[in-house]
């Protein structure tokens, strides 16, 4: 069976911990697990498994348990995957597993989904629903509340515009012979062109404040013997705090995790980048060109006393890459100068601590990542999704050939925008319509 | 004394409603009677002499789609026809008439006595006959009792209906006709949920005295639209425009004057009006800025010369009507005929009807039109459609139907009316619809004459006229999808100027409609010149089926997510009270509702994702527990 209907969430809770649990239930999860690990679960054993990502590469190694359904605690297909704690590796099998279809739980699904399958008795199914009333308007306003005040203002902002706009083109749909105000499509648009501006900066202030809990990766990419093993523990040794420093998932990267002015930082270092390798060795690179395409940000190393004879590696597209000059106390001051002229490029010197400083705050402002200014609003995943399908809705409205079509799309932007503040239905926006306008022949 | 036949379905109003009752239940095969006051007012537009609209052409359609009266009624009365909205897309563009009263009444009339199974009768209904739970006949005014299976009362704004004109009142279903208070009285008694609503005509003006020389003519559309997916335009009458003008500043000024005898700004109306169809003294009160509203004057036939001047409802004085009339551009010497009044009257709660539109207290008694809290002609021919179809589905012990909001505006109708309520006047607009873009004019047929025909709504004539169009577009869908266009090729370069630019890539002539700006006429027209056109409905169909194809595709992702949980019924004995668990005021609300779905029960106001999970877990145990009894 084909998998369907997905959903996973994190079953312990975030943060520091040896392990994670991460569950997810659904149809068709044995040919899921398939999928994510290469075996095929035998029902309820612990597997030792690799979690993997879609090009294969294993992210994590940890148990899998398969609950079959019915006998489970849904009565779907469960799935019980326990990976190395902290935030970094359950959120990357977390990708995965959404990377294969599965999405984000609601709160209290899986509760909810247990409870449909009649697998909690009366008492429990009672409990349940008190939670399930707290959560769904809590989704809402509970959740909202433990936000900013700021954010919800803006979201509500958004609301009302989205509400206009609407009000406009249904009005001018529903009762095309009253006098109405205006042109309803160039309104809609002069409109929206706004509303788009403040989700995609809503949006980038969730990612920065989903940062700030999560961390970022950034990962070292460049030639063989620029010195990117050392600029890794030059960076470690000064960073507030080494969190861990573990052998890679993969056999030629190294991870560690050290925290910049707040945000934690995972810095992967890569195996140098050449022509003309071996196989071995050419698998080494192939991964690091992979962690170079998944990362938040690339540092390019490159080093003064290597200038000759070197092709410009291919970097990844779409990943901001910041070139870095190591070895400086090598350069002379007109190499410097002549490198420091070109855009997103800084000077360091591993060996003696130059230029160190100045390279993190470049990367903190890579990462969209300053101190002192504000952290925007800790967004959950599901209120990023929810500001995502909102954005998606909202461009394919400013796209759309005809008011209908942009009514549609407003439609789905504003029960997106729905998960995150409340419930608004069809009726509504008629007495919007109503109070707005003289209606009626 | 008993009347001499026994019935399946008696009928109660002969109005849009009723009428529509009356043929669905008789083309259906069952005995059907209809009874009405006045044989002669058959098929009455009380109220604005047009059809259709925004919305209300959408259910015309539906209404037709299912064997219905009123559109080809409206092809043979319509002397002013339009599609509103034809710059937008498909899925808004509505068809709407104006038609000519007496045509209008003749062709129902006509329709009413070739139709099989279906007999008349000239009475009023005074009373239900009620045995164990459920209604078994009627008793009527001259004193007969009328047994039948079941009864469809579609009484209109005759239940305790008062007019009033100024200050005066007096009572009345219509100007002219009078109330039907007994039948009132004993719905009252029988327990069922009534409240009060109101509504409002204009005072209609004598055309010989209308000055037109200083109006705005508004011609209807060319091509002249059709209503029936059976019509054509060889159908319509001779063609006549309305008329636009507009109200003044002194028109205002006289309105203001008269507001202290108005029953609506003295407190005497206590019924609550739509907000979409004010009056005019309501207009210039609430939007106080406006120093003009628009006003349509429009024919109300070709043998007359009455006209009805569409935007002036009005309850003032008589006085304050023929001043208000005079102050406006084009009437300065019009004639007052008969003078606008506001009509308040009953109508029961439709929550306490199943979506089948049977109450839930009385089995066998069908609601359906005004009596329900709706307005329009169209709303009720659509209600009265069901209700008369779900009586001789009960009459022959079949279960009942009723489409779904995705299948129907008239699914979206009962469902809002039984789940909602209302709390004005329910009329249709598109905004109501979450599925618009599939529930269009165009695909009603493809939507509705199926099930139509299964229920034995469609005859033989529509069916077949059905079927050869999808065999039609089917095969056009067909032969555009295969015929690929190539970059160069000649017809490529035919087409060139009408795409802008030359082609880029292999593309189907199928594929090349879905360009928002590409008609089907103007492409095959480029391509093949010579050859004779489709159908337009044929055309019309593949066209807006592939602009809209992404947009529904995504809809039915949303509709599927939906539909296991929308679709799974509640059975209509099931007790809340042993739901512990829902707080008093859910649990007292589903009570009062009964929601036939879950997914009516969840979008019930104040019902709760919570309650709707409770009431899962609490219809599987109840369902597996009789599996269980079952088994053992």
């Amino acid at each position: 069976m084909a998998p369907a209907n997905v959903i996973v969430a994190l079953a312990t809770a975030p943060g520091r911990a040896g392990v994670a649990v991460l569950r997810l239930s659904g149809q068709g999860l044995a040919q899921f697990a398939r999928q994510l690990t290469g075996i095929t679960p035998e029902p309820r054993h612990a597997h030792l498994v690799g979690f993997r990502d879609l090009m294969g590469a294993v992210l994590d190694r940890g148990l899998l348990l398969w609950f079959p359904a019915p006998a489970s605690y849904t009565g779907e297909d469960v799935l019980e995957l326990h990976t190395h704690g902290g935030d970094v590796l359950p959120r990357r099998v977390m990708q995965a597993c959404l990377a294969l279809g599965a999405r984000p739980a609601q709160p209290g699904e899986f509760t909810r989904r247990a409870f449909e399958h009649g697998k909690l008795d009366l008492a429990q199914a009672e409990a349940v629903a008190d939670l399930i009333d707290a959560t769904s308007e809590a989704a809402a306003r509970g959740a909202l509340r433990s936000l900013s005040g700021d954010f919800s203002k803006q979201i509500n902002g958004l609301q009302e515009t989205l509400i206009t706009v609407r009000v406009q083109l249904e009005g001018a749909i529903d009762f095309p012979e009253e006098e109405l105000p205006v042109a309803a499509l160039a309104r809609a648009q002069a409109w929206l062109t706004p509303v788009l501006g403040t989700l995609q900066r809503l949006l980038a202030e969730g990612l920065r404040g989903q940062a700030l809990r999560m961390g970022r990766q950034v990962v070292l990419f460049g030639a063989p013997n620029v010195g990117k093993s050392s600029l890794l523990n030059r960076l470690a040794g000064e960073a507030l705090a080494i969190v861990s420093d573990e052998a890679g998932t993969t056999r030629d990267a190294i991870r560690s995790h050290l925290e910049l002015a707040g945000l934690r930082v995972e810095l992967v270092d890569t195996a140098g980048v050449r022509e003309g390798a071996q196989a071995v060795e050419k698998l080494g690179i192939a991964r690091a060109h992979e962690a170079a395409s998944q990362a938040d940000l690339v540092l390019w190393l490159q080093a003064f006393d290597q200038v000759d004879g070197l092709a410009i590696p291919v970097l990844p597209v779409g990943v901001p890459v910041l070139e870095v000059w190591n070895k400086g106390d090598l350069a002379t001051p007109t190499q410097s100068a002549q490198v420091l002229k070109r855009a997103n490029t800084c000077v360091v010197s591993a060996q003696t601590g130059a230029g160190i400083a100045d390279l993190e705050q470049r990367i903190l402002a890579a990462l969209g990542w300053s101190a002192g200014v504000e952290p925007g609003f800790l967004a959950r995943t599901r209120h990023l999704d929810a500001l995502r399908l909102t954005l998606r809705h909202v461009e394919q409205a400013l796209q759309a050939p005809a008011e209908e079509l942009v009514a549609e799309e407003l439609r789905l932007a504003q029960r997106a925008l729905d998960l995150v503040l409340g419930d608004f239905v069809a009726d509504d926006l008629l007495g919007e319509i109503f109070s707005r306008f003289c209606i009626g022949k | 004394m008993l009347y001499p036949e026994s019935y399946d379905v008696v009928v109660i109003g002969g109005g849009h409603a009723g009428t529509e009752a009356a043929l669905a239940s008789a083309r259906m095969g069952v005995r059907t009677l209809l009874v009405t006051q006045n044989l002669e007012a058959l098929g009455q537009m009380s109220c604005n002499p047009s059809i259709g609209g925004i919305g209300k052409g959408h259910l015309v359609k539906e209404v037709d789609a299912l064997g219905g009266a009123m559109a080809l009624a409206a092809d043979q009365a319509g002397i002013q026809f339009r599609t509103l909205n034809s710059r937008k897309g498909a899925a808004v563009r509505a068809t709407r008439a104006q038609a000519d009263r007496v045509r209008y009444r003749t062709a129902i009339r006509l329709r009413l006595e070739a139709q099989e199974n279906l007999a008349l009768l000239q009475d009023s209904v005074d009373d239900l006959i009620v045995q164990a739970g459920g209604v078994s006949g009627v008793r009527t005014q001259q004193g007969l009792e009328v047994n039948a299976r079941c009864v469809v009362l579609t009484s209109g704004t005759f239940l305790g209906g008062v007019i009033h004109v100024g200050l005066q009142q007096s009572q009345g279903g219509r100007v002219g006709d009078a109330p039907s208070n007994a039948l009132a009285k004993r719905l009252r008694a029988l327990g069922l949920p009534v409240g009060r609503l109101k509504t409002g005509t204009p005072p209609r003006l004598d055309g010989r005295s209308i000055d037109y020389s200083r109006l705005q003519a508004q011609p209807g559309d060319m091509p002249v639209p059709v209503f029936s997916f059976l019509g054509n335009a060889g159908m319509h009458p001779r063609q006549v425009p309305c008329w636009i003008t507009h109200t003044t500043l002194q028109t205002h000024e006289i309105i203001r004057g008269g507001l202290d005898r108005s029953p609506m700004y003295t407190g005497v109306i206590e019924g609550v009006g739509p907000r979409y169809c004010p009056s005019i003294e309501d207009k210039i009160h609430r939007f106080a800025d406006r120093d003009s509203h628009q006003i349509f004057l429009e024919p109300e036939g070709l043998d007359t010369h009455e006209v009805y001047p569409n935007g002036i409802s009005t309850s003032l004085p008589l006085d304050v009507q023929w001043a208000l009339v005079r102050s406006i551009p084009g009437l300065e010497k019009a004639r007052i005929l008969r003078p606008g009044y506001a009509i308040e009257y009953d109508y029961f709660d439709p929550r306490a009807l199943h979506p089948w539109l049977e109450t839930q207290s009385l089995q066998n008694l069908f609601f359906a039109g005004q009596i329900n809290g709706t307005t329009g002609y169209e709303e009720a021919a659509a209600q009265g459609l069901l209700a008369g179809a779900n009586a001789a589905l009960r009459a022959r012990g079949d279960a009942p139907w009723w489409p779904r909001r995705d299948e129907a505006y008239l699914g979206v109708l009962v469902d809002d009316l039984t789940s909602r309520g209302v709390t004005e006047p329910y009329r249709m607009f598109t905004s109501r619809a979450e599925f618009r873009l599939q529930l269009r004019e165009d695909n009603a047929d493809a939507r509705l004459t199926p099930i139509g025909r299964q229920l034995g709504l469609v005859d033989d004539l529509r069916w077949a006229r059905f079927e050869a169009k999808q065999v039609a577009v089917a095969d056009e869908r067909a032969r555009l999808s295969a015929w690929m266009l190539r970059p160069g090729s000649a017809a490529a370069l035919t087409l060139e100027p009408l795409l802008g630019k030359a082609l880029e890539r292999d593309v189907s002539v199928l594929d090349l409609l879905r360009r928002p700006e590409l008609s089907h006429a103007a492409v095959l027209s480029c391509l093949q010149p010579e050859a004779p056109s489709l159908p337009q409905d044929v055309a019309e169909q593949v066209e807006v089926e592939v602009k809209y194809a992404g947009y529904i595709a995504r809809q039915s992702e949303e509709l599927e997510r939906d539909r296991r949980f929308e679709d799974a019924l509640i059975p209509a004995d099931f007790d809340y009270t042993q739901v512990s668990g829902l707080s008093r005021e859910v649990e007292s609300k589903l009570q009062k509702i009964r929601p036939a779905t879950l997914g009516q029960a969840s979008r019930i106001s104040g019902i709760t994702p919570a309650a709707v999970a409770l009431l899962i877990v609490h219809l599987r145990r109840r369902h597996s527990s009789k599996a269980g009894a079952c088994a053992a």
